[in-house]
Parts: C-alpha cells; sequence; structure tokens
C-alpha cells in the first residue's frame, strides 16, 4: 500500500487480499479476493469448490440405501431438510403416501433441526462481529439440549439419517415427547433472553443496521431465498406458498420484513421463525397421530396395523429401489429452497441426480453487497446471509 | 402405564438436562483460585523485596561494609519487585480472564492442569517458550524480533511510579515515585503503539498490515480523552505526583477524585450555591471515570476496541505472524498493559490503597492483628523479629486495597469483553472525536470552574 504525496494530491494504491480459504470468519473454506482501497471493498470475486465433493456424481454411483445416509452431509448443519427432500423426490417417483404419523414426526424433527441451525448462526453472528466470548454460547446451551433429544430420536447429532423414502426411521424413545414439551415451553423465554443481550445493544445496531441492504429485485434476479429473501420483504415460504407435508394443517406465520433488507432484518427474521418454529414443534405434539410413544407402546400390535401410525412404507434395507421415473421436490431448509431432482431407471442406484442448494444462490450475490463497504462490514454481511460451505459446494 | 413410568426414568440420560443456575461451586472455585494466586504472586513478590530490602543490606551492614552498599541495594527493590511481580502476575491474570469468561458463558473453564486448573498458564508460558521462533519469509527479521521488546518495555518501565502509589510511600518504594509520576506514566504508555506499526509493517502480511496501521488511528484517536481526563483529575488534584493524589484521597470514599474528592461533604458548611456545585462536581468527575475506562479499553485494545487485533476479521491483526516467545511477549505486555491501567484508575479516581469506609479493614485493624501477633510471638524473639521486618501493617493494607480495587477495575474490563460486539472502525474513530472529545473538553472547562466554587 505505497502511499505517494505529490504536490496537491494523495494517491492511493489498491490493495489485494486474499481472505480464506484458511480464514477464521468465512465459515469453511470460502475465499474471497478482495480489491481494497484502505479499509474500503472496491471489488469482491467469491471463489468457490475448495469442498466440492461430487455429491450428485456420488448419488449416481451408491445405492438409494447408501446415499440416503450420505446425503445429510452436504448441509451439515440441517440434516433433516435434505434427506427429506430426497425422500419427497423418490417417493413422488413411487407414488406412496406416508402414513401422518410419520409426517408429524418428519415436521418436528425438521423444525427442531431448524432451530438447531438458526442457534449455531445467531453465536457465530456474534463471533463475526466480535463479541468472541460472551454471547455465542447462551444459544449453543439451548442447541445442546435440542441435540441430545435428536441424537436420542435419530442415534446421531448431526448426520441423522431419519427420514428415509418412505417414511421416518423409528419412534421417538419414551419420554421424549416429555422432554421435548418442557423445551418448547421453555425456549421462548431463552429466546427473550438472547434478544434482551443483542437486539437493543447499541454496538450491535450500528453494526448492523442499514449494512448491507439487499433490495427486493435484485434478491429475485439472485435466486435468493429463505430467511435473507424474507427479509428482503418477499413473501416466499414453501411451507406456506406450496404446503407440502402437514403444514397446512398447522399454525405459524412466516415473518416477511418490509424494509431495507439489511443484516438486522435478517437477524431479525431468524429470531422470528425460530420462535415459529417452537410454536410448530408444540402443536405437532399435541396434534400427532398416536400421542406419545408411551401411548404407542400401550397400543401395541394395533400400532403396527394402523395404517396412520404407520411409520415406514418400504423395507430399508440394501435392496431398496425406486420405481423408473423422474421426480423433483423441494423443501423450505433454514436457509432457503432446498430442491432435488432424481431420474431412477428402477435400478438400485439413481440415474440422475440434480440438487438446489438455498446456499448457493445466496452466496451469489454476495458481491453486490459488499462492494463499497469496510473490511469489517465483510463478516456482518456474509455472516447474515448464512452461507454452509458444502452446501454450496457440494 | 407403570411400565412406561419406570422404563422412562431409566432414559433420563438422554434430552433436556436440569437446568437452573447450578454456577454457585463454580463461583466458589473461582475465588479460591483468584485467592490462592494472589498470596503466591504477593507472597513471592513481598519475599523478594524483604530480601533484596531488609536482608541483603543487614547482611552486608553485618559484614562491616560502607552504608552506601546497603542503600544502592536497597534502590533496586523497585526493580526487583517488579521483575518478580510482572510476568507471575500476567500468568494470573490469563489464568483469571479465562475463568472468569467461564463463568458468564455457563461453561467451566480451564480446570486440568494442576489442581482445578491453577498451573495452566504455567503450562502455556512453557509450550510458548518451546515452541519454534518463526521469522516469515520476506519479513524485517529486526524490526520484527524489535517490535515485541519495544511494546513489553513501557509497561515494565511505566508502572513504576504506581508502585509509589500502591504501597502507600514505603520508604524502600519511595524512591521509585516522581514529582511528575502521572506524566511519566502517560508517556510511557503512548510507546506501545510504534511497536505496533512495527510489528504490523515488519510481518510482511496484509492483514498485519491493516492492523498495525488501525492501531496507530486507534491509540491517537482514544490518548486524547484519556489524557484530558487524567488532566482533569490533576487539575483537581493540583498535584502530578502519584502519591500525593493517593494521599489526598484518604478518608472514606466521598473522598475519592471519583465523588468530586471530598467537595460532597463540604457542602453543608459552605455556601448555598455548593448544593448545586458539589453534586455537579462529582456527577464530572464520574463521567470523567467513564471516560478514562472507555479511552483504556481502547488504548490497550480490548473488546469493544480490540479492532487491532479483530481476530475475526484481520485475523489477530499485528501479531498474526509472531509465534512463540515473541508471541508471548505481546500476550504477557497485553495483560501487564490491562494492569497498569486499571492501577491507574485505581489511583487517580478510587483512592489508592485507602479502606472505601474508615475503619473496615484499614491500617488500623491491621496494626492491631500486628500487635496481636506480636504478643503471641512474644516468647520467640527471632520470630517476632522476622515478623516485624517482614511485614509493615500501614503497607499492607495499603497493598491490599490497592490490589482488590485494582482486580475489580480488571474483571470489570472481562465483563465487557464477555458482552459486547465489537466497533467498526469509522464509528470508533466517529465516538473519539465527535462523543468524547468534546464531551472530555466540556468536562475539563467545567471541572476548572466548578472546583473553585465549592
Amino acid at each position: 500500500m505505497a502511499v505517494n504525496v505529490g504536490n496537491d494530491q494523495l494517491k492511493t494504491d489498491e490493495m489485494i487480499i486474499n481472505m480464506g480459504p484458511q480464514h477464521p470468519a468465512t465459515h469453511g473454506v470460502l475465499r474471497l479476493l478482495l480489491t481494497l482501497d484502505g479499509e474500503m471493498v472496491r471489488n469482491v470475486e467469491p471463489v468457490i469448490g475448495h469442498l466440492h465433493r461430487a455429491q450428485e456424481w456420488q448419488g449416481q454411483n451408491r445405492t438409494w440405501f447408501q446415499y440416503q445416509a450420505l446425503i445429510d452431509r452436504v448441509d451439515y448443519l440441517s440434516g433433516m431438510f435434505t434427506s427429506w427432500a430426497l425422500a419427497r423426490a423418490a417417493e413422488h417417483i413411487e407414488g406412496i403416501k406416508i402414513s401422518p404419523r410419520a409426517e408429524y414426526l418428519r415436521v418436528m424433527v425438521s423444525e427442531m433441526n431448524r432451530i438447531t441451525s438458526h442457534l449455531l448462526w445467531l453465536g457465530t453472528y456474534l463471533i463475526d462481529l466480535g463479541a468472541m466470548f460472551g454471547f455465542p454460547f447462551y444459544p449453543f446451551r439451548e442447541r445442546e439440549k435440542l441435540l441430545d433429544l435428536l441424537e436420542a430420536v435419530a442415534g446421531q447429532r448431526m448426520m441423522f439419517n431419519y427420514i428415509r423414502i418412505g417414511g421416518v426411521q423409528c419412534n421417538p424413545p419414551l419420554g421424549w415427547f416429555d422432554k421435548l414439551k418442557r423445551f418448547t415451553e421453555e425456549f421462548p423465554d431463552r429466546v427473550d433472553e438472547y434478544e434482551a443481550i443483542v437486539t437493543e445493544n447499541p454496538i450491535f445496531l450500528k453494526r448492523t443496521k442499514g449494512i448491507g441492504r439487499l433490495s427486493k429485485s435484485v434478491a429475485m434476479d439472485y435466486g435468493v431465498t429463505g430467511p435473507t429473501l424474507r427479509a428482503s420483504g418477499v413473501n416466499l415460504d414453501l411451507r406456506r406458498t406450496k404446503p407440502y407435508s402437514v403444514y397446512d394443517q398447522l399454525k405459524f406465520e412466516v415473518p416477511v420484513l418490509e424494509g431495507d433488507g439489511d443484516t438486522w432484518a435478517r437477524y431479525t427474521c431468524r429470531i422470528r421463525e425460530m420462535r415459529e418454529s417452537n410454536k410448530i414443534i408444540k402443536q405437532c405434539i399435541e396434534k400427532i397421530p398416536g400421542g406419545t410413544t408411551e401411548e404407542i407402546r400401550k397400543l401395541g400390535d394395533e400400532a403396527n396395523k394402523d395404517e396412520n401410525l404407520k411409520l415406514m412404507a418400504k423395507k430399508q434395507n440394501s435392496g431398496l429401489r425406486v420405481k423408473a421415473g423422474e421426480g423433483f421436490a423441494a423443501v423450505e431448509s433454514p436457509r432457503g429452497t432446498l430442491g432435488c431432482y432424481i431420474i431412477s431407471n428402477g435400478s438400485d442406484k439413481a440415474y440422475r441426480f440434480k440438487w438446489r442448494n438455498p446456499s448457493f444462490s445466496n452466496l451469489s450475490v454476495l458481491p453486490e453487497l459488499l462492494v463499497g463497504h469496510p473490511i469489517a462490514d465483510i463478516m456482518a454481511i456474509f455472516g447474515s446471509i448464512d452461507v454452509i460451505l458444502p452446501d454450496v459446494d457440494r | 402405564m407403570t411400565v412406561s413410568t419406570s422404563t422412562s426414568n431409566k432414559t433420563q440420560s438422554y434430552g433436556v438436562q436440569s437446568t437452573g443456575p447450578a454456577n454457585i461451586v463454580e463461583i466458589f472455585k473461582f475465588m479460591r483460585l483468584t485467592i490462592i494466586w494472589l498470596s503466591i504472586i504477593f507472597g513471592a513478590v513481598w519475599g523478594a523485596c524483604w530480601l533484596f530490602g531488609v536482608v541483603l543490606p543487614a547482611c552486608v551492614e553485618g559484614f562491616g561494609l560502607p552504608a552506601e552498599i546497603s542503600q544502592t541495594i536497597r534502590y533496586f527493590v523497585p526493580l526487583v519487585a517488579i521483575m518478580v511481580f510482572i510476568p507471575i502476575n500476567a500468568m494470573f491474570m490469563v489464568l483469571f480472564e479465562r475463568r472468569a469468561l467461564a463463568l458468564f458463558t455457563v461453561r467451566k473453564g480451564p480446570n486440568r492442569v494442576g489442581p482445578d486448573g491453577l498451573l495452566q498458564t504455567a503450562a502455556d508460558a512453557v509450550k510458548l517458550l518451546l515452541k519454534e521462533d518463526i521469522t516469515p519469509r520476506g519479513a524485517d527479521a529486526f524490526m520484527f524480533t524489535l517490535a515485541p521488546i519495544i511494546f513489553f518495555a513501557p509497561s515494565i518501565f511505566g508502572c513504576i511510579p504506581l508502585l509509589a502509589a500502591a504501597t502507600g510511600d514505603h520508604r524502600l518504594f519511595s524512591i521509585a515515585n516522581l514529582p511528575t509520576g502521572i506524566f511519566y506514566v502517560l508517556a510511557a504508555s503512548s510507546i506501545p503503539v510504534v511497536a505496533l506499526v512495527m510489528a504490523g509493517w515488519a510481518s510482511n502480511n496484509k492483514y498485519s498490515l491493516v492492523g498495525g496501521l488501525r492501531a496507530a488511528a486507534q491509540a491517537i484517536s482514544y490518548e486524547i480523552p484519556l489524557v484530558l481526563s487524567l488532566v482533569t483529575i490533576c487539575l483537581l488534584a493540583g498535584s502530578l505526583d502519584v502519591v500525593e493524589i493517593a494521599q489526598q484521597q484518604v478518608g472514606g470514599f466521598l473522598h475519592w477524585n471519583i465523588l468530586g474528592a471530598g467537595k460532597l461533604l463540604a457542602v453543608s458548611q459552605a455556601s448555598p450555591i455548593t448544593f448545586v456545585t458539589a453534586p455537579l462536581l462529582a456527577i464530572c468527575c464520574i463521567l470523567l471515570f467513564w471516560l478514562y475506562m472507555t479511552g483504556a479499553c481502547a488504548e490497550i485494545n480490548r473488546i469493544p476496541f480490540d479492532l487491532p487485533e479483530a481476530e475475526s476479521e484481520l485475523v489477530s491483526g499485528y501479531n498474526t505472524e509472531y509465534s512463540g516467545i515473541k508471541f508471548a511477549i505481546f500476550f504477557l505486555a497485553e495483560f501487564t498493559n490491562l494492569f497498569v491501567v486499571s492501577a491507574i484508575a485505581t489511583v487517580m479516581f478510587l483512592g489508592g490503597g485507602e479502606s472505601p469506609i474508615p475503619g473496615f479493614l484499614d491500617t488500623g485493624f491491621f496494626v492491631s492483628v500486628m500487635g496481636t501477633l506480636n504478643s503471641l510471638l512474644q516468647p520467640v524473639p527471632a520470630l517476632q523479629w522476622l515478623l516485624n521486618s517482614l511485614v509493615d501493617p500501614a503497607t499492607l493494607s495499603c497493598v491490599f486495597w490497592a490490589v482488590t480495587k485494582i482486580y475489580l477495575i480488571v474483571f470489570f474490563a472481562i465483563l465487557i469483553r464477555g458482552t459486547l460486539p465489537r466497533f467498526r472502525i469509522d464509528q470508533l474513530m466517529d465516538f473519539s472525536w465527535k462523543r468524547l472529545i468534546p464531551l472530555v473538553l466540556i468536562l475539563f472547562l467545567a471541572v476548572a470552574y466548578l472546583r473553585e466554587l465549592v
């Protein structure tokens, strides 16, 4: 950054910084080629692909049974949603109808997963903003409880493999519903706690209000989805606009923020979504056919015969096959619209996979947001669009 | 139903664990750790000072050597005290900070090395000493090595005048006092920024360069409110001598500079106008304290003003490329600086080594304890001599209160660190130039007038 002082002008050179792939704030292995003028960003070029694992190609070379265990690793913070998209697309080809109990269980675990994902985002976002030590641990406290519950039902904390083609894997263990209910009762207070620390914090407001404005039209042009889009004022939530599963039987609001679409709006949108997800889980606990696991146990053999309570419509073993045909299904993941397109030729492997990952489209809008902001805002903006790098690179 | 309840009891191992503040145990452990470490630190410093200030000169005189030699040895006592104190104290402060942050964030903190984690930072120090000392390719090796030294040195010699104030002008330490003490301390504390720019530039790393430049901009901006707030206190006290400023605040917390140096007590006797001016002066002084703490946090690069380091943006800024002993020195100096600014705050605003309430654990109390001990040790004259040469009750009470206050301020700084996010650089500059500096100038004028009117 050589500075030449002329007679009447101060000339500065631009500096090119290579931010990432090894950088604490790029959430994995994103590489940003920044052109800086002093502290101001003049140009950004995201370089992706460091984590490319050819997930689609792997899907074409693995059996259905193997691939549905592999696919939750794509977006490791919300594995339920990738499994769900895959399962729904395959069920679309098969023409299977899933029992209401399995659908309710799917909604419950997915909404729990959505809360864990948003909680992790909240903690890491505050780290991006420089609150390195204090706040970030509080969301993780609640996330831990939810992960324990998810572990109890799926046997794994992040790579669940719980939602399968044809239903869900099993009933939750005994006592699970009570614990989940207790969690849903205390969770709104915990969110109030976070808001008390963060939402009105003057430094937080200064760092987020009016930063990284994403207008409606730009967001739609780039195919941005999820909370990032809803914070810009577009009402697009597949759970509401194209209801799947049992979402049409549940009462919940989709937070859409009119206004700037700045990082503060995206923060607010996610906070509200956590509250709504909590409401959905609460309703599911009340409405689920068959009730708690204890009640199902009491029914005994009747539960296995009842079509409403049957969990799995297809046999889960290495001979799992899907009929020939093509199908598409999309779900609303914590990051946006997650689509799965399958062509099956009836063998034990799929003929073609195509995933539509929300993080990829959301990341593509980054240069539009960053140019003209100082370095410190890169983290505030990049954190606020909530990108998971394996989800971008697949 | 009975079956299900019995099985659900067995499945308590997963799911929502018991919540609630079970932190009492952790708080107790934290306090125990603090007391143990502080006893170790001050025991070591006290012992070293006793050896150099009492035993060694006595031996020298016992051999019949001239009194000048024993006097010269006594002159080295402040130096020895600081040399012993700074490394151990910085080690303790790192542990103190980590455990305190763990308390704020529902964690346990380091509790594995040694009994209850007591030796964690000692182990860290050993690790850093054994690490390879890397100078990056293309770096200016001389400057790269010099930077940590220049960063650390001022924090050593800067705190020398404070030693006299914190020990109540003990005869062994009064040599460390200067008539312009606070001026000297401030001059010393403005040197480290040069080292930060050097470190940033010499590292041959763009992040470090940006960090170093940020450090320069920030230090220049925040030194003004910092110095002006202390200048205002000097104006109020009428002295630059830290010992004198500390001794003026004797007599309970109402006499402290933070509450207007005893002017609140003058209200009832003086003219009616003092009913307005004295509280106003106190408010001004509280604001000055707040301004000083803000400036000090920025000066020593702590959250929310840690922009030169900014782990999430600049990957630790100026010390990105440092490793091993050089990094350890940076780390040591940062914590020593925190201790020094807390010590300045204690001496200038919080009455130095004075008890907040007269009669509560003050000098008289320590004198009476010493008297009791003396009478108990009556049968053993050797022990009595040892005790009387080792412990000076006035100094003990002074050090006790000074250290308590300093560590309370340190704790407060850690609490801030555990709460706030980081400013952005332009907001930081705005905050200093548009808010703090006008405010401190107004306060300067206000105090200048109000002290005449009270």
